[in-house]
């Protein structure tokens, strides 16, 4: 199929060695315009490699990349010009004041200088920072840092932004307010977000797509609540009558169970991939523990997430080629 | 693409300003005693301020340690500080990018050590000056501005590379100070190793080409060898060339 442009970025079976370490392992990827896209992976697992491929920083071993329809190792200065960049640090010159970052790459971009005054004006009121515009940014908080650094990534109004862990450092509230900045980025200016994160949560939250990637490889993508339904908790909360502190440690000892935790009545069960309730109950009642109530916990997404990882290890840690 | 290179150069600015204004890295320490000197010199050795051949080299020599630190700073700062994988990662060339470094650390060396000459001029006048203006001969002052252009664009281009190669400023600063040495110390070294008839003969012949004629051999030398470093430089300074870690 040829890359129609409703696509923003096709990635096929795209490789990266760093001599011995295999950062990026045949990943193949296709992400449609206007959506905020989450990638999630342990640390190491290649997300940032798999950015500097996109943006034509590196090129890959093998494979083929593109970008906005733009090949990565042929036009990555056209892909460069169209991308807007949150990388793994926020590059900001903290000598300089933030106004003066941002007028930096605004006219790096570019930008008018009428247009130019109105933008940084316009986000770094959005963010809050307006205030504080003429202070050098080495003076300002890891936070606001960061909020400065996303301002510069969309501040040209790219079609697709790159944001390499964006709320990390952020408050619950900036984190919050993020979020909605980029929902509506998405969602009014048909902005393409290509986002990783550590925070599922925010993921599951903001993303209307995730891929999953550990090891170089990708092992699942689609939308949250399709992870979700392919993740079984494994988690069964009972309410009991008459639950030792013993017969828990027995009970965490079963096969197939993970773990096991009781609060008063209440006994929090893990079970390995697709083990029955079934069992434990009878050995429950067996043991002469009332069950008054068995209820499956919901898989969220960090459910599925630690699944996917879990499924990995076990698997062998061989196949994941990092260090 | 020069609006591009402008843009870098706007930005180097910005950063140098920092520098050179900051009591703690040692900038305007650095700047006092340049005036000082400019100052002190010129007041002391009068008319001969402005005519010994000697002082010819001061002031390439000047701008070219100045350009020394600012290309350290923003070369090897940029990537210590962790804006560099930013910066390549905007719609700015790699050469836009590396030549508006350069042109920013050489106007800005050589724009100190012609600062300071005027200073110095000014110095000397006020000091000395009672039997008329004491000015260079205007071959000497264009020479001797030539001479700081070009030695400023070979330290840049050195600087580059020394820059590239290291991953902290100091240890670049530590590198360019070796790099000085080799460089002005260099030649004097080799041609007291060579034997007393050679060096005889030498200035001898010297003496027949002329001073003029030497002064344009400089120029040529110079100006070739900065073009290779530069063109060198820019075919280093790749994207792609330049890991991160
Ligand atoms: N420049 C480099 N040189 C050598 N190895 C590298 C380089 N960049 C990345 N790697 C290796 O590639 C693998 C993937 O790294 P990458 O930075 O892409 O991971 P990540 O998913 O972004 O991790 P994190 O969540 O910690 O940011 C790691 O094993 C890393 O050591
Ligand atoms: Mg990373």
């Amino acid at each position: 199929m040829p890359n129609g442009p409703e696509l923003a970025i096709r990635a096929e079976h795209v490789t990266r060695d760093f001599g011995p370490v295999r950062a990026l392992d045949a990943l193949s990827l296709e992400i449609p315009k206007g959506i905020v896209f989450g990638f999630l992976g342990p640390n190491g697992a290649g997300k940032t490699t798999a950015i500097r491929v996109l943006l034509g920083l590196i090129d890959p071993s093998a494979g083929h990349a593109e970008v906005l329809g733009l090949d990565t190792r042929r036009d990555g200065s056209a892909i460069r010009t169209r991308c807007g960049a949150l990388l793994e640090h926020p590059g900001l010159y903290e000598r300089l004041s933030a106004y003066d970052n941002l007028d930096f790459y605004g006219r790096a971009w570019r930008i008018p200088r009428g247009d130019r005054q109105e933008r940084i004006r316009e986000l770094l009121t959005r963010f809050g920072l307006w205030e504080r515009r003429e202070d050098p940014v080495g003076r300002w908080s890891r936070g606001m840092k960061q909020k400065l650094a996303v301002a510069r990534a969309v501040l040209h109004r790219p079609a697709l932004v790159f944001l390499d862990e964006p709320t990390s450092g952020l408050d619950p509230v900036a984190t919050a307010g993020l979020r909605e900045d980029l929902a509506a980025l998405a969602a009014q200016e048909g902005v393409t977000v290509f986002l990783t994160t550590h925070n599922l949560n925010e993921a599951e939250r903001l993303c209307a797509q995730v891929g999953v990637i550990r090891g170089g490889k990708l092992l699942a993508v689609g939308s949250p609540e399709q992870l979700r339904a392919r993740g079984d908790s494994g988690r069964v909360d009972i309410l009991t009558t008459g639950i030792t502190e013993e017969l828990v440690r027995h009970l965490a000892g079963l096969p197939d169970v993970r773990t096991a935790t009781a609060s008063g009545d209440h006994l929090a069960v893990s079970l390995s991939n697709g083990a029955s309730v079934a069992p434990i109950v009878a050995w429950l009642v067996q043991h002469e523990v009332g069950v008054e109530e068995v209820r499956k916990v919901r898989a969220t997404l960090e459910d599925a997430f630690l699944d996917l990882m879990g499924a990995e290890t076990t698997n062998g840690e061989a196949a994941g080629g990092t260090t | 693409m020069i609006h591009d290179i402008w843009t870098v150069v706007w930005k180097e600015w910005q950063e140098f300003r920092d520098q050179l204004l900051s009591l703690r890295r040692g900038g305007l320490s650095a700047l006092i005693l340049a005036l000082i000197l400019g100052v002190v010199a010129p007041v002391q050795l009068g008319a001969e301020w402005v005519e010994s051949r000697l002082i010819i080299g001061y002031w390439p020599f000047l701008a070219a340690t100045m350009v020394s630190s600012l290309i350290a700073d923003s070369v090897a700062g940029e990537r210590e500080r962790h804006t560099l994988e930013t910066l390549l990662a905007s719609r700015l060339s790699d050469s836009a990018i590396l030549i508006g470094k350069i042109i920013a650390a050489v106007m800005y060396g050589v724009g100190f050590a012609v600062a300071n000459l005027a200073i110095g001029l000014i110095a000397v006048n006020v000091a000395h000056g009672e039997n008329g203006l004491i000015l260079f001969a205007p071959q000497r002052f264009m020479v001797t501005i030539v001479f700081t252009i070009l030695a400023s664009l070979l330290m840049a281009g050195i600087g580059v590379f020394i820059s590239l190669r290291a991953s902290t400023v100091k240890q670049a600063q530590q590198a360019f100070g070796i790099a000085i040495i080799v460089l002005t110390m260099g030649p004097l070294l080799l041609f007291n190793a060579l034997s007393y008839e050679t060096r005889t003969a030498f200035i001898a012949r010297l003496g027949r080409v002329g001073e003029t004629r030497i002064e344009a051999y400089v120029v040529a030398g110079l100006f070739v060898l900065s073009a290779i470093v530069i063109a060198g430089a820019l075919a280093r300074f790749k994207r792609g060339k330049l890991v991160f870690d």
